[in-house]
């Protein structure tokens, strides 16, 4: 393993890091005692032509294989140099939707545990992306002036972290209770309003609060209306009355037969395929 | 040393280990040693899998032919189902001789023949003088007393003729077996012979010298001395052919006198043979009383003569009826796997073919029934008779002078007559025997009558040996103790009927003896019959002390387990003196509750643990006080596995006083609960949703009472963190509670605002309790821990329209649709599954007391094999469960040890690819619905997880094993416990103790390509390992009572938070094997295929790195960095990264 390092080592001296077309490698390591390092692949953020995107374009730097002990803030650290930033941002996966995030609860929707992820920065100048894209590293993500917290340090922090503010979480929940209260509100008072009023084709909505509530439109009571049909009709039908169905019947019961026996030569077939029948 | 699970085959189970192959991943690394590894099996996956039958429209209902109506009746009135008669077709073409080798065997019969009566004759010499004996043979007799008088003579037999099961052609595979009789000239016995042993020792001489000729010849490969049944008066001489054929079969010599020789009268049961005067070197005592009878002699010199008339016998009603010979082959597979039919006193085929003849005589057999039938037919009648008390007769004669019934009823526990009226079948079978005979042969019937298993898979091809079939075993050893046994039982008539041999004189009284000590506690005691012993010509015949050991085997009742008393009659009755006999000093005079003074015999025993082994008591102390048999002689193996589930101070108990403790204080809360005042809704239901709550946690919580110098403290949350220069804190699990609140149309109908209303809930829970109660609480968003007696419950608000909310969908027409999504299933899970499953596995524990055990033994082994986190918590709880439901062949486990060897048993044997395990918790599926079940799992079987586990309340979707395990995980389980339970089973049947009873809970760790050695002082469950760590540390635990003002740490586990993260990081590159019960190791496996190199990919660069292979770009895992990683993410925790780069290459 040890010649193999060394060799390695050696090819990333004379020909640079191999990287993928259009990224630049920048390696990257936790601290100074790690020999390895892991590869970040960076490249200006650019959507095709037409499709919008959450990030400035020419701005963003779009990072991937960040690996899990890195955090935003020690990014920030990192890419600083290459000129001030205004945001970066960590995300499992590329981000390929377009619709603006919500920001999320931390109640309810507790932080993940962290794998290798990709990051957006976003630079307040355009110059910042290429010189990001030069950088030569290492990086350390951890250094003696910027620690940052793994292992023991990390998970006691995390437990530290966990421990809610019920007033905190109080607070929320009457908030978003009292919008919601709201909104439901409103949409009643809609429905009151257009309750019984025809449209300008003169239909009117039935709905299930009117003077004459309709069936509700749900696939569970299409259902219950069906099975009702289908017990009325076998309740009107005679069963083995005529000779043929007589006849039918038994074929029916010799056809079970038939089948039943198949499917058990089946299962004996692969029992003696797997020598089932040696007693001991 | 752990067991090997290298990708060898496994002998027990060659069908199972073909069965799995990996499914999602089906090819090795590259450069990987094939044989190294557990993944190498691999066919194509849909070779081995159960495909639903299509049959075409015109193939269904075509015209039937005769043939085939005939057919389907015959299946219909003959067997059960056309399954069972083409399974026992298949047994039969199985176990039946083929005509080759019948032509082979015949040819070397007609060779022994020859040379048997080529045999020269020797003069006539005393019995005494054994001068003319050649030096290379040794008489097969134990010639005790020596001196016999009489003369012998040797002279070719008179006629050779074959007898027993191979004539009959009920002569089954393997292990072939033909007897030869061997009628010895009249010439060579005298008047009398039947005295004082003389007719055996002529009948040993005559075989000496008989094997003396044969040993010399080519033909034979080996020529070999062993007993009749195991009856150590009657040797015979076993030939065996040469070469290739060595295995082929065995002919079994057996001398036998000219037909009328003895005369009958002379050997009725009631009749003296061996006078004591001889025997005893003294005259009977002198005031004339008479000579004690010699049943056991006169039966086996009465077997002898009637060899031939018995063959006749049965082959005047076999040899018609192929159905009948179908039914002996099928019986005789029966008693085997039942390990019945082996040594002195066993069941034998011979046996079992008169009582065929026996039924077919009484009209309860017809000649025309078929095989299934006949076994049916012959088991209803052992269930149902007990020949202990009636005993039968094949003999139609009324013939005054015949012994009466009753005569023989005396002298043999079971009797059934031949046909001559003088000779007891049964002369050798003990009332134990007989007894397990009729108790297998019930359970058999309950299982043919229940039409819903799979009965001939139970009944005929699963052994039952006597370690995996009863509760408790113990050894006798060394079995010279049983001479001395003897005497203080005053066996001495015994001895003397026995010729001497103390094991069978013994065996009798001292079943009896324990049987009436043991009582309400045993369902039934088994006893191990001797082996039959083979030895070479040259050596004398091995001595009664060297005749293996003597297992006794208890199945126990486990309601009377639980009690410690052993009440016996008021102390002014006149059975009291015998009370006091029997139990001798432990019988202690008592006044009880209700003012009666009686005898009695309390045993020590507190807990659980102790209760399930006051057999071990009463059985050393009987042995002991009436057999002097002291209690080193006695190997109890009841207990021995239950150490390992044990706590870490723990050594009286195993833990269900510990789990009924927590049990009763989460019914208190449950009772705090209902009775709140001051929620908006008031609490209609408390489920308990945690493997504590149904008795199954591994080790079971203890109180909690923080130091709190040991810890950080946050005031202001009332919380107590760990310390970053201390070891880490005890491990507390909270208990997951469910709570249920009664219905209300009040709930908002969007899935974010449920949420939002549920833990206002949970905040209002956690300041009621604190208000009304003074409990400790912490609330969050989705639950409120609560602190109640150092437990720490976790309650879950439910909703009960949740799922509902969740699952619903409106279609693009405005029509609403119910459709499962992954959050709603997970809600249904937790919310209802969980609880019911919870509640019916409480209930399962309340009927069966060993739940417990079997199923923490089981969760800890697999745990222990780094396999624990693939099986959720439910599953295995479930596979136990399935062992007290559906316990056939056997009966519910009443011990955790023979629990856990059927689970080894279960796992390693059940064909999971092609059947779904059925647990019919609470009795609710019927019949008609299991079946339903399994087709409808034929049909969907690509759909469904690896292991499928139904209960009545999951019957399509296998919940509990739906995220895990993978292919690969089962695999190596199966693959583990067949290598452990042989092991196991042989440790435990040792007679000379187990030995290291913990090996086959460590795990291999040689198949690991990576381990992470952890640091102990940071594993917070350090001291439950297998093994007990020599260090320990200091948890933050208080002996005695402390404050609760402040919440412990609850749930706070690094081992687990780091595979968590490694998990996340690494999981599409390696699987994470880990013991949660202090195991000190990781072990890292790369996933087959993860080295590839693959081309560059935005969205799966996770810790690969670019290289240039060949000039084109590639990725490949940054394997040093990865390593090194492990490092970080563990800092503190991990004390050492193994790479075992020898077993992999990047």
């Amino acid at each position: 393993m040890v010649a193999r390092k060394r060799k390695r080592a050696g090819r990333n001296s004379e020909e640079g890091i191999p990287s993928p077309p259009g990224y630049s490698a920048i390696p990257i390591k936790f601290s100074e005692k790690q020999q390895a390092s892991h590869y970040l692949y960076v490249r200006a953020h650019s959507v095709r032509e037409g499709a919008k995107s959450n990030w400035p374009q020419k701005r963003t730097l779009f990072i991937l294989n960040v690996p899990p002990y890195c955090t935003e803030e020690s990014l920030l650290r990192l890419l600083s140099p290459c000129g001030p930033v205004q945001s970066v941002e960590l995300q499992e996966k590329p981000d390929l939707t377009e619709n603006p995030k919500e920001p999320k609860s931390k109640y309810f929707h507790p932080k993940p545990v962290q794998g290798f992820q990709v990051a957006y920065v976003v630079f307040q100048k355009p110059s910042g992306v290429s010189a990001a894209l030069t950088l030569k590293g290492p990086l350390l993500v951890s250094t003696e002036s910027h620690p940052v917290k793994s292992g023991i340090h990390k998970w006691i922090s995390d437990y530290t972290d966990s421990i809610p503010d019920p007033e905190a979480l109080r607070v929320e929940v009457d908030t978003f209770m009292e919008a919601y209260d709201q909104k439901i509100a409103e949409e009643e008072a809609k429905a009151k309003e257009e309750e019984g009023v025809p449209d300008e084709e003169g239909w009117v909505k039935v709905t299930r609060r009117g003077r004459r509530p309709g069936l509700p439109r749900t696939e569970a009571a299409s259902l219950r209306v069906l099975e009702r049909e289908r017990q009325k009709r076998a309740r009107k039908e005679l069963l083995n009355f005529y000779a043929w169905q007589h006849r039918e019947s038994k074929m029916e019961h010799l056809a079970q037969l038939r089948k039943k026996f198949e499917e058990d030569k089946q299962r004996i077939e692969l029992m003696r395929a797997q020598r089932k029948f040696r007693p001991y | 040393m752990g067991p090997a699970p290298a990708g060898k085959q496994v002998c027990g189970a060659p069908g199972e280990a073909q069965m799995m192959e990996p499914a999602l991943e089906s090819t090795g690394k590259e450069g990987k040693k094939a044989s190294s590894r557990k993944r190498t099996m691999s066919k194509s996956p849909v070779e081995g899998v159960l495909q639903p039958v299509k049959l075409s429209r015109a193939e269904l209902y075509k015209e039937p032919t005769n043939e085939e109506l005939n057919h389907l009746r015959e299946t219909e009135i003959l067997f059960h189902s056309s399954l069972l008669r083409l399974q026992v077709e298949e047994l039969l073409k199985e176990i039946r001789l083929s005509e080759k080798k019948k032509d082979r065997i015949e040819a070397f019969l007609r060779e022994i023949n020859q040379r048997v009566m080529r045999v020269p004759s020797i003069p006539e010499t005393e019995l005494t003088d054994q001068a003319w004996l050649p030096a290379g043979v040794q008489v097969p007799l134990h010639q005790v007393p020596y001196t016999v008088k009489g003369c012998f003579r040797f002279l070719p037999p008179a006629q050779v003729t074959v007898v027993g099961s191979y004539l009959l052609g009920t002569c089954i595979q393997p292990d072939i077996n033909v007897d030869v009789a061997l009628t010895m000239p009249r010439e060579i016995l005298q008047d009398k012979d039947g005295l004082n042993q003389r007719y055996f020792r002529k009948r040993a001489l005559y075989l000496a010298h008989l094997a003396h000729h044969l040993a010399h010849d080519p033909l034979f490969g080996s020529v070999r001395f062993s007993y009749s049944n195991g009856c150590h008066l009657k040797p015979l001489l076993l030939l065996r052919p040469n070469g290739k054929d060595k295995s082929l079969v065995t002919v079994r010599l057996h001398p036998c006198p000219p037909p009328d020789f003895f005369r009958p009268c002379r050997l009725l049961p009631t009749k003296n043979n061996v006078r004591s005067a001889w025997y005893r070197g003294q005259s009977p005592p002198g005031d004339g009383s008479l000579e004690p009878p010699t049943p056991h002699y006169n039966t086996w010199v009465l077997q002898d003569t009637a060899l031939e008339s018995h063959l006749q016998f049965l082959s005047t009603i076999l040899s018609s009826a192929p159905g009948l010979k179908d039914g002996v082959a099928l019986l005789k597979v029966w008693l085997r796997q039942r390990e019945l039919d082996k040594g002195l006193g066993g069941f034998t085929g011979f046996l079992i073919s008169m009582l065929i003849a026996f039924l077919v005589s009484t009209r309860k057999i017809h000649t025309t029934m078929s095989g299934y039938q006949v076994l049916r037919s012959v088991l209803q009648f052992l269930a149902t008779t007990d020949l202990t008390v009636n005993g039968i007769s094949l003999c139609l004669s009324s013939d005054p002078s015949l012994p009466a019934l009753a005569d023989f009823h005396q002298a043999f526990p079971v009797v059934f007559l031949d046909s001559s009226g003088h000779l007891n079948l049964c002369a050798d079978v003990t009332a134990s025997t007989y007894h397990q005979v009729q108790h297998e042969a019930q359970l058999s019937m309950a299982l043919l009558d229940s039409k819903a298993d799979d009965g001939f898979q139970l009944l005929l091809m699963t052994p039952k040996p006597m370690i995996r079939a009863f509760d408790h075993v113990f050894h006798l050893r060394p079995l010279s103790r049983l001479q001395a046994a003897c005497h203080r039982l005053k066996l001495w008539a015994e001895l003397q009927d026995n010729g001497g041999d103390y094991v069978s004189a013994a065996l009798g009284p001292l079943t009896t003896l324990l049987e009436q000590g043991l009582g309400a506690r045993l369902h039934l005691l088994a006893h191990s019959r001797p082996s039959v012993p083979e030895w070479d010509i040259n050596q004398d015949p091995p001595k009664h002390k060297d005749s293996g050991t003597l297992s006794l085997a208890l199945l126990l009742r486990s309601e009377g387990l639980t009690s410690v008393l052993e009440l016996g009659p008021e102390a002014d009755q006149p059975k009291a003196a015998d009370f006091r006999h029997f139990w001798g000093s432990r019988s202690e005079l008592r006044r009880f509750q209700d003012g009666a003074i009686r005898e009695a015999v309390v045993w020590e025993a507190a807990s659980m643990f102790q209760k399930r082994l006051i057999p071990h008591q009463v059985v050393t102390h009987l042995l002991a006080l009436h057999a002097d048999i002291p209690d080193t002689c006695v190997h109890y193996v009841g207990g021995l596995l239950d150490a390992l589930i044990q706590g870490v101070k723990e050594t009286s108990s195993t833990g269900e006083e510990a789990l009924a403790a927590t049990v009763r204080c989460y019914d208190d809360l449950s009772r705090l609960l209902w009775g709140l005042e001051g929620l908006p809704l008031t609490v209609s239901a408390v489920q308990g949703a945690h493997p504590v709550l149904r008795y199954t946690e591994v080790f079971p919580p203890t109180p909690v009472r923080p130091a709190y110098s040991f810890y950080e403290q946050l005031r202001e949350r009332a919380s107590l963190l760990p310390r970053l220069n201390k070891p880490c804190p005890a491990y507390v699990e909270p208990m997951t509670v469910v709570c249920h609140l009664e219905g209300s149309g009040q709930w908002p109908q969007d899935a974010k605002a449920v949420q939002r209303v549920r833990a206002a809930f949970q905040l209002r829970l956690a300041e009621l309790l604190m208000q009304q109660h003074g409990l400790q609480c912490r609330a969050t968003a989705t639950h409120t821990d609560v602190l109640k007696d150092g437990f720490v419950f976790r309650i879950r608000v439910a909703y009960q329209r949740e799922p509902q909310i969740l699952r619903e969908m409106r279609s693009p027409e405005g029509m609403i649709s119910l459709r499962d999504t992954p959050a709603s299933l997970c809600l249904e899970r937790d919310n209802r599954q969980l609880p019911l499953l919870t509640s019916a596995l409480h209930g399962l524990q309340q009927q069966h007391p060993a739940f417990s055990g079997v199923a923490r033994l089981a969760k800890r082994w697999v745990r222990a094999q780094l396999l624990g986190e693939g099986f959720t918590d439910e599953s295995l709880d479930l596979v136990a469960a399935a062992l007290f439901l559906h316990p056939e062949p056997f009966t519910p486990p009443s011990s955790p040890q023979v629990g856990f060897l059927r689970f080894l048993f279960l796992v390693s044997t059940f064909d999971w690819k092609n059947n779904p395990l059925i647990v019919n918790l609470n009795n609710e599926l019927t019949v008609e619905e299991q079946i339903e079940i399994r087709s409808g799992f034929l049909v969907a079987r690509a759909q469904l997880p690896v292991m499928v586990i139904f209960t009545p309340q999951d019957r399509k979707s296998s919940v509990w094993t739906q995220d895990g395990p993978s292919a690969q995980i089962l695999q190596q389980l199966v693959v583990l416990a067949a290598e452990a339970l042989p092991i196991l089973e042989k440790q435990l049947m040792d007679p000379r103790g187990p030995g290291d009873i913990r090996t086959v809970f460590r795990p291999p760790l040689d198949i690991y390509d990576v381990l992470i050695h952890l640091s102990p002082r940071h594993i917070p469950r350090h001291r439950q390992a297998v093994d007990l760590p020599h260090v320990s540390f200091c948890r933050g635990l208080l002996s005695e009572p402390g404050s609760l003002s402040l919440m412990p740490v609850l749930g706070y586990d690094p081992p687990q938070l780091f595979l968590a993260q490694l998990r996340e990081a690494f999981g599409d590159l390696a699987l994470f094997f880990y013991d949660q019960h202090g195991g000190e190791v990781i072990g890292v496996l790369w996933k087959p295929g993860s080295f590839q190199p693959q081309p560059f990919k935005a969205t799966s660069t996770r810790g690969h790195m670019v290289a240039s292979q060949g000039g084109e770009l590639v990725m490949v895992p940054n394997v040093e960095a990865i390593l090194e990683d492990f490092a970080v993410l563990g800092e503190g925790l991990v004390q050492a990264v193994e790479a075992r780069s020898e077993r992999w290459t990047v």
